[in-house]
């Protein structure tokens, strides 16, 4: 850590004056001189000169009107430079040992604690078995997910007897084992009970599948489970698994033997070591945290060396019969030489279904193929047509007809077999409807072409809000009366073709039918919500009424006027015309006009509380006010409405306004005021209180 | 009756737009302040601006009678009002604020904005005029302390349905008339608000010295003399010439409260005796003539902007003045 010191001001030119003025001989001076800023004799020193220091003599408070607090640089760590300059000093006796900096010594406290905090190994969840507390020092693997809380189990267990490290179950009357290398004493008797040994729970690794991928090789994998596996297998002790390995089976031929770059110092005697792995083994136990390794029986080993443990090949043989908990199989039971492939889940079959067996629970009842109709042949069979299907489904039938629906049926066939379609629709031969039966009038049944289709409730919604309110075309009143006929054919009234102006040509006059039809589609009249926050525009409406003749379009309701406002057009000025409502002016207001406010003004109105709103103060303490009113009313015995209010007396004397005569009610006086017009206090109470200072500035004076 | 002051004594020029707002000084009355669309206050002296007098060709040079140039509108300028003490002066105008000017300095001492849209008026109000009293577009009336340095109203005023067009103070009551043909008397001592329909909208207001008369213009061509005790109608002030149908045009009480004197939308200037309601006088004011007779009007040449939007008549002298369309402000005086 670094902090900016501040400079210490070099005593160089004092002494060199010092030094300088003793030189000539002709004044000896002692001590050091001070110098002339750093004088602390309680002269004035200037604010800005004067400096806070903490008690290591960094320079605190600077900048800011000395009301900026900073530590180190800028409130940074470090100096100006960055770092902490520092002369580096190194000679033959004394070797400069700090050569290498770390980064500790850039950090501050802060980072300290933040790195010491992240060194901490924690599992991201605790994982609670049973059974398994202690066991981290000879674990490599379960020791990472076991939780060094014990737990009920545990506690139970060890209510009951149980220690740690102990197997369970009842004691056995046993020597002493004694693990460090000296002679057990044969002749001791075996009086001492000892608890059975702890034996591993067979872990059945149910979780963990195996799988690998097309062309997986777990030799040429880098720091494979397996390999590692069999590397810990003294300290894992899974002798389940190590009798199967041990097997009989011939061994691969080890590729590490073939293999480049492995030495005589790589190979720890492991057969299935991995040559490719990364690093050496230290490296794994180096993280988990456990303790080293022992040592383990190498191929140089002597044969005098004690096994600390159940050796491969002594357990190949020895162990015949004791299984994994190192009792004897019980009887009529052979340990199993053969691999238990316990970790990849087998295949079984699916049972085999019964023949004649029928699932009480079949869905759909089996169709009968026989009876099978294809929609199509139903529909073929069916005698309905399209209008007769639209009617039973209740849909609005479609103005647009086809040319069937009106040639004959001979025509029809006559036709299906000159195209040789056979699925037109059958002919009806339907009478063409009133007004184009005539086949002189061939013009008109063309131009029904040209009129467009809407629909009823659409046209008769835009007719009847035509109606009531609002119509389109008002500036055009024969286009508006062809388009209410328009409407009228389409809502069903009317069935002869819209009329057409003689001087409109019949684009023009299609045109404008389509025209129509999107209109009543606009205008047709909002419904609901909508309906209730639209009012039709009464001056458009106007002027459409007045001057149209059509019987349709109604004189809109007049909104009911203000009986005030009709006095007054008829010039009835006067009680009619007027009304009152109090309003309360804001405090500050009357004090501004110098006027006493209105008794039912609220006293605790802000005067400076900024924009009243009338309302507001209306709504605001209704109860007090409605109290001084009634109270106001008593006192000057009448209704304030009936008054006659204050301004229409003729004479500022009566202006005033009827001032409350002054009983309880709290009245403000505004032409006096007690405190300027009271009585002055004795001369004397002046005197005690101010005189000394007067005294002083006479004397002064 | 004593004789109206017909003759023009001088003529104010200067102004690119329509004068909306004209204003006698307080005390002596011998300055006139004006406002208008081109966005500018100028203050007049008349004496020195003869009735000949016309605007110079280059715009620096200052016309005849102009002391000086207040210019801080962005908008134009609708009313102005000058204090009592002469030294400042209020203004008000499109810009959605009150303008409190130092008359000297042409600077604005405060700008109160608060409302919604144009201020149509502005006036002095309370005592000692403390207070600075606002008709807006808004339909609201608000009041500005002028001794504080708040830029809130001391109060607003929300009861009109529409714009208010005009305010008028009389001793400590605010008659505010709306464009919804009301009149609304507050007053603050009782706390009580006299609503008057007019039923027309009501275009400018103007109390009488006693306080017992309210002139208001309405917008049916007729301005009506209203009995402020009981909201009766007194005199109804009309013409066959006079007409105010569209735009809004102020009228005032003159002569100590003895005639009526309106503009008109065309142009022309009436004036009505008080008590008999007969017109006197007709003044055409861009041609600066009185008129008599019949033969006025339908000079629709001079187009929209011939109106005559603003009168003010002097307190002190027999002498008025009306600001008209064509940026002009003439002041008639009498013969002598």
């Amino acid at each position: 850590m670094s902090f900016k010191r501040p400079r210490a001001s070099s005593p160089s030119s004092s002494q060199k004056r010092a030094r300088g003025a003793g030189g000539p001989g002709k004044y000896i001076a002692l001590g050091t001189e001070l110098s002339p800023e750093e004088d602390d004799d309680g002269s004035f020193v200037p604010v800005w000169k004067q400096t806070v220091t903490d008690e290591r003599g960094r320079r605190r408070l600077h900048g800011a009107f000395t009301g900026g607090f900073s530590a180190g640089y800028f409130n940074t760590v470090g100096s100006k430079e960055g770092w902490t300059p520092k002369a580096f000093v190194s000679s033959r006796s004394n070797r400069n040992k700090d050569a290498t900096q770390r980064p500790e010594d850039f950090m501050d406290t802060e980072d300290l604690a933040e790195a010491a905090e992240s060194r901490q190994l924690e599992t991201v969840q605790n994982v609670a078995t049973i059974g398994r507390i202690g066991d981290t020092q000879n674990d490599a693997l379960f020791g990472l997910f076991v939780t060094e809380e014990e737990t009920m189990g545990v506690k139970i267990a060890q209510k009951m007897g149980w220690r740690r490290d102990q197997g369970v179950g009842r004691k056995v009357r046993r020597l002493a084992h004694v693990d460090d290398g000296s002679a057990i004493s044969k002749d001791a008797p075996s009086a001492h009970m000892f608890a059975p040994k702890d034996s591993r729970v067979m872990s059945v690794a149910q979780g963990q599948v195996n799988r690998k991928g097309l062309g997986y090789k777990s030799e040429a994998r880098l720091g494979t489970i397996d390999a590692k596996d069999k590397e810990d297998r003294p300290m894992l002790a899974l002798p389940f698994f190590e009798g199967s390995a041990q097997s009989p089976a011939p061994r691969k031929a080890a590729p590490k033997k073939s293999s480049f770059g492995v030495g005589v110092l790589n190979d720890t005697g492991s057969d299935d070591e991995d040559p490719y792995e990364l690093g050496p083994k230290i490296t794994f136990n180096k993280t988990i945290g456990k303790e080293k390794k022992p040592k383990k029986p190498s191929k140089f080993a002597k044969a005098g060396d004690r096994h600390l443990f159940v050796s491969k090949k002594a357990h190949g043989k020895a162990a015949l019969g004791i299984s994994y908990d190192g009792k004897l199989p019980l009887r009529g039971f052979v340990l199993a030489t053969q691999i238990v492939d316990l970790t990849s889940k087998r295949k079984l079959p699916p049972p085999m279904i019964p023949p004649g067996w029928q699932s009480s629970k079949s869905g759909a009842p089996a169709t009968d193929a026989q009876n099978y109709q294809s929609v199509a042949d139903v529909a073929k069979s069916s005698t309905l047509d399209a209008h007769a299907r639209a009617s039973l489904l209740g849909e609005s039938p479609l103005p647009g007809r086809s040319v069937f629906d009106f040639i004959p049926k001979e025509a029809r066939d006559r036709l299906a077999t000159l195209t040789g379609n056979v699925n037109l629709p059958q002919g009806l031969g339907q009478t063409a409807p009133e007004g184009q039966q005539s086949a002189a009038k061939a013009q008109p049944k063309g131009l029904w072409s040209f009129v467009p289709v809407l629909d009823k409730g659409t046209a008769a919604a835009a007719l009847a809000k035509g109606a009531t309110g609002w119509m389109p075309y008002a500036e055009d009143l024969k286009k508006r009366a062809r388009y209410v006929g328009f409407l009228e054919l389409r809502a069903g009234q009317k069935t002869d073709l819209p009329e057409r102006p003689d001087e409109m040509p019949v684009s023009d006059w299609a045109k404008e039918l389509q025209e129509f039809a999107h209109a009543a589609e606009v205008f047709k009249p909002t419904t609901g919500i909508m309906a209730s926050r639209f009012t039709s525009s009464t001056a458009s409406h106007q002027i459409g009424s007045t001057d149209s003749g059509n019987t349709l379009l109604r004189k809109p309701v007049a909104k009911p006027e203000d009986p005030a406002d009709q006095a007054a057009k008829l010039g009835m000025y006067g009680p009619m015309t007027r009304s009152s409502f109090p309003f309360h002016p804001s405090r500050l207001l009357c004090k501004r006009f110098n006027v006493k406010p209105p008794p039912d003004v609220p006293c605790d109105s802000a005067p400076d509380a900024g924009d009243y709103s009338s309302k507001s103060r209306t709504e605001e303490a209704v109860s007090k006010s409605a109290m001084d009113r009634m109270l106001h009313e008593v006192l000057t015995k009448g209704a304030p409405t009936l008054q006659r209010p204050a301004w229409m007396n003729p004479t500022a004397q009566e202006r005033v306004p009827p001032a409350a005569p002054s009983t309880e009610h709290a009245t403000v006086d505004v032409d006096t005021n007690e405190a300027l017009t009271q009585e002055r206090a004795p001369e004397d109470v002046f005197k005690a209180i101010f005189g000394d200072d007067d005294d002083d500035d006479d004397d002064d004076e | 009756m004593p004789p109206f002051p017909t003759k023009p004594i001088a003529k104010l020029t200067g102004h690119n737009g329509i004068v909306h707002a004209v204003a006698y000084s307080a005390g002596s009355s011998s300055y006139i302040l004006t406002g208008s669309a081109d966005r500018t206050i100028r203050l007049y002296n008349p004496q020195k601006a003869p009735p000949s007098s016309v605007v110079p060709s280059s715009s620096a040079a200052y016309p005849p009678g102009l002391i000086n140039k207040y210019s801080a509108h962005g908008y134009e300028v609708l009313s102005i009002d000058v204090n009592e003490a002469n030294d400042r002066f209020v203004s008000t105008g499109g810009d959605k604020s009150v303008f409190f000017w130092d008359v000297q300095t042409a600077q604005t001492i405060r700008r109160w904005t608060g409302h919604a849209g144009r201020v149509n008026r502005g006036v002095f109000g309370g005592d000692g005029d403390s207070v600075v009293v606002s008709a807006s577009f808004d339909g609201t009336v608000r009041i500005w302390d002028v001794k504080s340095n708040s830029y809130k109203p001391i109060m607003t005023l929300d009861e009109a349905k529409d714009s208010v067009s005009d305010v008028a103070v009389f001793d400590a009551e605010i008659i505010a008339g709306s464009v919804d043909g009301r009149v609304r008397s507050y007053d603050l001592r009782m706390g009580m608000c006299q609503v008057d329909v007019i039923g027309r909208p009501v275009t400018s207001v103007s109390v009488s010295k006693k306080g017992t008369e309210l002139l208001v213009s309405s917008l049916d061509s007729t301005v009506r003399l209203m009995d402020r005790t009981n909201g009766q109608l007194l005199k109804a002030y009309r013409d066959d010439a006079f007409v105010n149908t569209d735009l809004r045009v102020r009228s005032t009480l003159g002569l100590n409260d003895s005639v009526v004197v309106s503009g008109s939308d065309d142009g022309m200037v009436f004036a009505w005796d008080l008590l008999e309601g007969d017109c006197l006088h007709k003044f055409k004011h861009s041609e600066m003539r009185e008129v008599r007779g019949k033969g006025v009007g339908g000079k629709e040449a001079k187009g929209k902007k011939d109106v005559v939007s603003a009168v003010a008549f002097c307190k002190s002298r027999k002498e008025w003045a009306s600001a008209g369309g064509d940026g002009n402000v003439v002041v008639w005086g009498m013969d002598g």
